[in-house]
């Protein structure tokens, strides 16, 4: 009976467990479903992570490799992000090149990374005008269950922190690199950068995390990108307008999740290590 | 050879394994939730995801479905960090496009194709880290993938790879001994019948050699399919208590 109603009635269904401020999964509005982080499960790569979100599932990997830098900025190196939306994790993706919405991932995954700082080109950099490293950062979603912008977000941060590079030098002489791999160094990252996205419901409830059925029944959402205690992003991208208050209760939730998030990704670095 | 010995004088090789010993297989069915069926497999240092997707109506019109059997539809893809060098491309070079073709061909032959005319099954393969026989893992995870989503097969598809060195066959070779240009013979069967679906053999071999080579490797898939049989009963049985549990 109940999932009859549920498949015929999809809105109805939600509204009747958000009224009671508690949703069909069994969590309440605020809060993420249970967050699973592996580190370094990928040996072919410098750096990797995988993140499951609930049945959400993202794997970031990480590859170096050298360039020489542009000639407008010589002592900056590259960081290039991509996401990828693979027919694999979900039948609402076709195959063929890259959709819409994974180039929009791709871009917001960028953006993250400039803005917020948590690694700077400079020190990328080996040998200026000579040698940089560049970094890409392939994120590969494998099941799309919703909220895969925050999954991103954190395989990103957890592969970064876990990225070990050989030591490099340039040898002016031969003009020709030379590479230590016995000396692995870590990578400098500067800040925390952690995303939250929120969901709009009947223009006026708010949740968190939503999942794949959620996001199809909201009527917008937001994504705010925490930097350690700074904001960094907020994107709102039209839906229903929402007042002052209610982005303050995002703010205030973003950080807290914030603190939840870098908890995890230091309790799994220590985990290794030992 | 490039100055690496791959079977020393004691018998063992570049891993230490012994000639005819595979490499070690874990392998989790059911692991996606999208995906109708799914599974990933280990074998050794080779990381395999495999969903799949159907029975459903054919994508892209009615054009493409075949009237009297199902279309199997294969991507086979290898994710940029899975190898030394990073990949440009994850799909649709040549090498991932003759890869996809082979799995097409291998699970036309053991799907029981007739049962859905005018559908598609979609197989869609990630390789995440590969170190050697990338497409034997390739097999085993769709088909585990395949008997996870309850589509009905003749048989378990189970591949495995074997080369020559020294006199010797050495079988689920590694990516060092894949390379090495010694000899590679991948083959595909159904165990049960032992019938071989899929058998492909490059570089220089003596042909009195070829049948040792060949016995070894349909050997392998034989012990291929004992694990992928354990770990289905394993998963079955999960499954099954979870639900009387349910019920209860």
């Amino acid at each position: 009976m109940a999932d009859d109603f549920k498949a015929a009635r999809p809105l109805e269904y939600y509204r009747k467990f958000l009224e009671k401020d508690v949703r069909p999964d069994g969590r309440e509005l605020g809060e993420f479903r249970p967050t699973i982080l592996n580190i370094g499960c990928i040996s072919t790569a410098e750096g990797s992570a995988l993140v499951k979100l609930g049945n959400t599932t993202v794997m970031c990997g990480i590859k170096a490799e050298l360039a020489t830098p542009k000639t407008e900025e010589p002592s900056n190196g590259y960081l290039v992000p991509n996401v990828e939306l693979s027919p694999l994790c979900s039948p609402m993706f076709r195959p063929g090149p890259p959709g819409e919405q994974a180039q929009v991932l791709s871009h917001f995954v960028n953006e993250v990374l400039d803005r917020s700082g948590c690694i700077r080109k400079e020190d990328l950099c080996i040998q200026t005008e000579k040698l940089v490293w560049v970094l890409y950062c392939d994120i590969l979603c494998l099941d799309y269950d919703g909220n895969v912008a925050d999954a991103c977000i954190l395989s990103l941060l957890a592969a970064l922190k876990s990225t070990r590079l050989p030591a490099v030098k340039y040898n002016e002489e031969t003009e020709k690199p030379e590479t230590d791999s016995a000396k692995l160094e870590p990578l400098h990252i500067l800040s925390n950068p952690v995303s939250s996205t929120f969901a709009i419901f009947d223009d006026r409830l708010m949740f968190v995390d939503p999942t794949v059925k959620e996001e199809s029944l909201t009527t917008g959402t937001v994504t705010i990108v925490t930097n350690d205690n700074d904001l960094c992003i907020v994107q709102k991208p039209g839906g229903s307008p929402l007042t002052a208050d209610q982005i303050n209760t995002c703010f205030e939730r973003a950080f807290s999740r914030s603190k939840e998030v870098l908890r995890l990704i230091d309790e799994t670095l220590h985990s290794i290590e030992r | 050879m490039a100055g690496i010995e791959l079977l020393s004088d004691q018998g063992f090789r570049i891993d230490g394994r012994k000639p005819k010993e595979l490499r070690r297989i874990q392998c989790r069915l059911g692991v996606f939730k999208q995906a109708d069926g799914s599974a990933y497999i280990e074998q050794g240092n080779t990381k395999v995801l495999a969903a799949v997707y159907g029975p459903h109506e054919t994508a892209g019109g009615r054009g493409k479905a075949l009237h009297d059997k199902v279309l199997v539809n294969c991507q086979y893809s290898m994710a940029t960090f899975s190898t030394g060098e990073r990949k440009r491309r994850p799909r649709g070079d040549r090498k991932s496009k003759e890869m996809t073709m082979h799995l097409q061909q291998t699970f036309n032959a053991a799907i029981m194709t007739s049962l859905y005319p005018r559908s598609q099954i979609d197989i869609y393969v990630e390789v995440l880290q590969s170190d050697g026989g990338n497409y034997c893992a390739s097999v085993n995870a769709a088909t585990l993938a395949l008997i996870d989503a309850g589509i009905p097969m003749k048989d378990y598809v189970c591949a495995c790879s074997a080369s020559f060195v020294k006199d010797c066959p050495i079988v689920d070779i590694n990516y060092l001994e894949e390379s090495s240009g010694g000899p590679e013979l991948i083959v595909a069967t159904l165990p049960k019948s032992s019938q071989i679906v899929f058998l492909e053999m490059n570089s220089r071999l003596h042909e009195d050699n070829l049948s040792k080579v060949l016995d070894v490797a349909v050997k392998g898939t034989k012990d291929v399919y004992q694990v992928l049989d354990n770990a289905v009963r394993d998963h079955i049985s999960e499954v099954a208590a979870f639900h009387k549990l349910d019920q209860s």
